[in-house]
């Protein structure tokens, strides 16, 4: 079935479900359809339900109610385990097994697959190198020896082991300090460009959310108060508690974060036209508006040269155009 | 070496135990000094190899139903399906550990009666207690991080018994055989006193008679077995 446009069947849906811990209602009746190749991030304030939703879908909790179906296959129907090697799971504190070194850990759900040796052998390479670990010093180490870094890393090569369709996160960066975090977030983006898996990723940072999600689900106990992507978010709260949840009037600088300056600036050309910018700083097209309009605050300036990747001036982008979305492109 | 000196003291604790039991009777005249008025010195109603043999035999077998019955125990218990009995076992666990050896074995022999298999049974219960409490320990001391994602990963509840529970509990579960063992090994010279043939043959003839030679002689086989044997599990942790 070739997917075009919505028409086609989402890869993980959930109807209506509900989980109840006795007389709690932990997630309560909601429905979510994650088409393939997604990103979904989760989002909401601690004890919405975001764990229990994520591990519903692998069924480390029965949901109480409801359907939850992976492919159109009910995953009632499907054997558990059988269920889980074909779905990636990634949790904050890695759950690597101490007593394995980390090519034995990557290579787990393969040899729950009964791969042969030299193709598990293969894999665990592979995935080493996916993720930037240098095989000879980290294949044979213990999750002991590594950084909180390193040691989630392998977690998300170990979740990847069995190249499943669908990757379960469950704060899988939020034990790290922020520079060490934002270097996996670019990481993930990476290999998602590249793998186009069906992701589900649960967070609290907000900036990871936006960074991140295709689409972002907030919830709030136990429903989801609104979803879509992080844009149409940010641009139109459904209520105070989304508003405030992104980030209240900082979001003004989350939309920014997540344009680029090339979406805004005016090529060069257009500039000449335009009467020169005297200015010396520069940024680059690839950078986030949020970032130009901290270097024109820093230094006082209110336009700044574009570079490609080259470092070729290919435009100019001025407070004007960063501020205010110029409806007709010339 | 330090290491050469570790990984060779059970060798060397046994040598000497074999020395001591062969060589006692030589020793006489080391034990008159002990025991001047005794009309004899060396305990001769068995020979020490055989006691020896006995006794071994005697906290092997206890020790070998023990480990299988409490770390079966701690095992049922901590699985989905039998996670009701969690709370008594471990209640008699502990509470188990406070009662004293001799009681146990004082109530054995009005239901079992005299000899070995009394000494066993009695021995199977103390020893029991050690190694349920250790492998249930064992057990819930690992990281919840790592059962979830031995789960989340699909493994089936035997591979993570096999492949991470029992792996990852075992210095603990080895912790507790080896005060199951050593705590026995003692104990069973208790079994005596209600007529099993054990290394404590020659201590209670020596209480009863009055000669401390006889005592000498029990104490410091049972000591270096104790030793022996504690030292082997020094190495295996
Ligand atoms: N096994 C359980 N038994 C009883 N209640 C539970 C259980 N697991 C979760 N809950 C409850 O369900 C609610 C949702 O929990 P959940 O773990 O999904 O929250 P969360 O959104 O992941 O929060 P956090 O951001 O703190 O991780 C909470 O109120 C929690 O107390
Ligand atoms: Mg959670």
């Amino acid at each position: 079935m070739p997917d075009q446009s919505g028409a086609a069947p989402a890869l993980i849906e959930l109807d209506a479900v509900t989980k109840r811990f006795g007389d709690a209602t932990a997630v309560d009746a909601i429905s979510l359809a994650i088409p393939r190749g997604e990103l979904c991030v989760l989002v909401g304030t601690s004890g919405c339900g975001k764990s229990t939703t994520l591990r519903m879908i692998n069924r480390l909790i029965e949901h109480s109610s409801g359907q939850i179906r992976i492919d159109g296959q009910q995953i009632r129907d499907v054997d558990e385990q059988r269920l889980r090697r074909r779905i990636g799971y990634a949790i904050q504190s890695t759950g690597l097994f101490p007593h394995w070194t980390v090519a034995r850990n990557i290579g787990l759900v393969p040899r729950l697959l009964r791969w042969p040796a030299a193709r598990i052998a293969a894999r665990v390479s592979e995935l080493l190198a996916l993720l930037g670990l240098d095989e000879d010093e980290f294949a044979g180490k213990y999750p002991h020896q590594l950084s909180g870094g390193q040691a989630q890393r392998v977690g998300v090569a170990r979740a990847l082991a069995a190249d499943p369709e669908i990757l379960l996160m469950d704060e899988p960066f939020g034990a790290l300090d922020p520079i060490t975090r934002e270097s996996l977030q670019d990481e993930l983006l990476r290999l998602q460009a590249r793998l186009h898996k069906t992701i589900v990723f649960v967070t609290h940072d907000m900036d990871e959310a936006l960074k991140l999600a295709d689409r972002l689900v907030v919830m709030d106990t136990g429903r989801i108060v609104q979803q879509g992507s992080a844009a149409a978010l940010l641009q139109a709260p459904a209520n105070a508690f989304v508003e405030s949840l992104l980030g209240g009037r900082d979001r003004g600088l989350k939309h920014a974060a997540l344009t680029r300056v090339a979406e805004r600036m005016r090529p060069l050309t257009d500039a000449q036209a335009g009467g020169p910018a005297v200015d010396t700083l520069g940024v680059s097209a690839d950078d986030s508006l949020r970032q130009a309009l901290s270097l024109m605050l820093w230094h006082g300036v209110d336009s700044l040269l574009v570079s490609d990747t080259q470092g070729q001036v290919v435009g100019s982008l001025s407070l004007q155009d960063a501020v205010v979305e110029r409806n007709t492109r010339a | 070496m330090s290491w050469l000196r570790r990984s060779s003291a059970p060798l060397a604790w046994a040598l000497l135990l074999v020395t001591l039991m062969l060589l006692m009777p030589r020793l006489e005249e080391g034990f008159r000094l002990i025991a001047p008025d005794a009309r004899t010195l060396i305990y001769q109603r068995d020979s020490f190899a055989s006691l020896v043999a006995n006794h071994l035999l005697v906290v092997g077998v206890a020790s070998l139903c023990a480990i299988l019955l409490g770390m079966g125990a701690a095992i049922l218990v901590t699985r989905p399906w039998g996670r009701d009995f969690l709370p008594l076992v471990s209640q008699l666990a502990s509470i188990g550990q406070t009662f004293p050896p001799v009681a146990v074995l004082a109530l054995a022999v009005p239901v079992l009666g005299f000899g070995s298999v009394p000494t066993i049974v009695a021995l199977v219960l103390y020893g029991l207690l050690p190694i349920v409490r250790n492998t249930l320990v064992g057990i819930q001391g690992i990281s919840p991080g790592v059962m979830e994602s031995a789960h989340g990963m699909g493994m089936s509840g035997r591979q993570i018994l096999w492949q991470v529970e029992l792996p990852l509990a075992r210095p603990v579960i080895l912790a507790g055989i080896r005060t199951s063992v050593t705590i026995n090994i003692a104990t069973a010279a208790i079994g005596s006193t209600i007529g099993a043939r054990t290394l404590g043959d020659p201590i209670i003839a020596g209480i009863v008679n009055g000669n401390t030679a006889f005592i000498l002689q029990g104490a410091i086989l049972i000591a270096l077995l104790a030793l022996c044997v504690d030292s082997l599990f020094e190495r295996l942790q």
